[in-house]
């Protein structure tokens, strides 16, 4: 079943271009051979190479400790890589030599501003590049629209729930109108219910913008239900065992969860994952 | 299976007026528990004057006389600000340093581990040794009186606000980063808000600890504040106008407790109310 995924390295990514046709080959993002070890020693990365085409949805998927969100903070740049490379092939770069990303992070919690308003918290990434409240207002409360929250301006965050308040960050990463969308298993925290439909609302964000997304999440059903491709990681050192393209078809709906197609693809990727943990075990 | 659909709209207004009902009663329950206790408090007071003579503890009546006395008379207002004036100074020189140690030993390991013996011998040194070696080596001066106010003060501040810094939420610092904050967006948009409340609390503390220290160094050697003129009325067996000169500054410094830093934090800390 593995060989069936390797093989269909071409599956379509971009929901409004189910053949891939159109799909450039020229990656948005690729990490070179790039590993990461922390002050106290600990190999959090080694030796891991990633292709991102735009219009890519990815998931990186696997246990604890495998690395997935180290290497995501290395795309967003919070931290250097201690080997390797990360280049963005398609970015102009600055005279510093710093690539200039569209990128927005949302986080694994909210992390919004207690102290400031729904507005405010939204505002913040547009505030940081010193355009005006008056300027950013239509931005803003188009971006609150997009997750429907234009109600909740001026509410704080304690009046919001645990959805809302990530509706709110997710709003806060799109206002910037990224190109690539970075999430650190933004929905862990989160209820079965208000999960789904935040899967759902990702969905439908990527169809319209446009996005190359980067997710990721140690949830197999998720990785399933979202990613146009599956990357399985590896703990102890962190790295990537498996890229599985996904086949399921998009727009997908929460029907999708029920059918065959979305169980064996579901199968097919908890073996893979179980066999790294047993290899893991082993080591 | 039946499903319910519908939404009372005659439900949603009886539960907001409830609220209002609810949230009515929680500040009336407020305003009587308050009033008891200020006058049982004064009760209080009241019982202790009748069980001793009025010349070791006088009643409220007859303080509360002596300070209306005292402030037609008008010269209890100079030395009230004298002192507001050492206590001003004494707290601004307190609050500096310790911001500058409380936020130097939160941010960095080695002054940490460096300010740590000193701050443990500034806690355990009592105030009068400080207050007293400083009028030595300053001399019976105003500045030895504000510097001997100040220095009790600082390491109990520095430890509240190093504690303050710790508690700062890094993960909005990161998020911050993930922005492409600078350093400078990073402290004003994200770190600055954070310490706020804990410096208004160190601000509260900070004043109530100084004023104590200034009446105290006013009383071991100077000549002219309230803590002299309370020095000055217990040596002449005055009890009245002792109780009643510190009477006026518990109700100068309620007013700066409740009048301005109260307001403040109403004004400053909105998005903390329920």
């Amino acid at each position: 079943m593995l060989q069936r995924y390797s093989a269909s390295q071409d599956m379509a990514a971009d929901p409004s271009d189910p053949t891939g046709a159109g799909r450039s080959d020229r990656p948005i993002v690729a990490m070179r051979d790039v590993g990461k070890v922390f002050a106290n020693g600990t190999i959090a990365l080694s030796g891991m190479s990633l292709d991102v085409r735009p219009g890519e949805f990815v998931s990186l998927l696997g246990p604890s400790g495998c690395g997935k969100s180290t290497a995501l903070r290395l795309v967003a740049g919070l931290g250097g890589a201690s080997v390797g490379q990360i280049e963005w092939p398609t970015s102009s770069y600055t005279h510093a030599g710093e690539p200039e990303r569209e990128i927005s992070f949302v986080f694994q919690e909210p992390t919004l501003m207690p102290w400031a308003t729904v507005f405010r918290n939204v505002w913040l990434p547009l505030r940081l590049k010193g355009v005006s409240r008056r300027a950013a207002t239509e931005r803003v409360m188009d971006a609150l629209g997009m997750v429907g929250l234009d109600k909740f301006a001026e509410h704080y965050p304690r009046e919001l729930s645990g959805g809302m308040k990530m509706r709110v960050s997710i709003a806060r990463a799109l206002v910037t109108r990224p190109k690539v969308m970075l999430m650190d298993e933004p929905f862990a925290a989160l209820d079965e219910i208000t999960r789904q439909k935040l899967n759902d609302d990702i969905l439908r964000l990527w169809g319209d913008q446009g996005w190359t997304v980067i997710f990721v999440t140690h949830s197999v059903f998720e990785a399933v239900y979202l990613s146009s491709r599956i990357v399985v990681m590896a703990a102890r050192p962190g790295r990537v065992i498996a890229d599985l393209p996904n086949t399921l078809a998009y727009p997908r709906s929460g029907d999708v969860r029920t059918t065959a197609d979305f169980a064996a693809a579901s199968r097919e990727v908890s073996d893979v994952l179980h066999q790294s943990m047993d290899v893991d075990a082993h080591r | 299976m039946a499903l319910v659909t519908g939404f009372d709209a005659n439900a949603s207004g009886r539960i907001a007026s409830l609220a209002g009902a609810i949230a009515g009663s929680e500040r009336m329950h407020y305003a009587v528990i308050s009033f008891l206790s200020v006058v049982s408090l004064v009760a209080l007071w009241q019982f202790g004057s009748m069980a001793l003579p009025s010349s070791v503890l006088p009643g409220p009546y007859r303080v509360v006389s002596a300070l209306v006395a005292n402030v037609l008379q008008g010269d209890i207002f100079t030395d009230i600000a004298i002192t507001l004036g050492r206590i001003a100074a004494a707290f601004a020189i307190a609050m500096a340093v310790a911001l500058l140690l409380g936020f130097s030993m939160a941010l960095s390991r080695t002054a940490g581990i460096f300010f740590h013996v000193w701050i443990i011998c500034g806690i355990t040194i009592p105030a009068l040794v400080t207050i007293l070696t400083l009028y030595m080596v300053v001399g019976l001066n105003d500045t030895a009186a504000v510097l001997g106010a100040a220095a009790p003060v600082i390491p109990v501040l520095a430890i509240n606000i190093r504690e303050g810094v710790k508690g700062i939420d890094t993960r909005l610092i990161g998020m911050a980063r993930a922005f492409r904050a600078g350093r400078r967006q990073q402290i004003v948009s994200v770190m600055a808000p954070q310490v706020a409340p804990m410096l208004l609390a160190s601000t509260r503390f900070g004043i109530g600890l100084v004023w104590k220290m200034v009446l105290f160094v006013e009383l071991l050697g100077r000549g002219s504040g309230v803590g002299y003129k309370i020095e000055f009325f217990y040596q002449m067996f005055n009890m009245t106008e002792v109780l009643a000169y510190a009477l006026s500054f518990v109700f100068v410094m309620l007013f700066i407790e409740v009048a301005i830093l109260g307001t403040i934090e109403r004004r400053i800390f909105r998005w903390k109310r329920n």
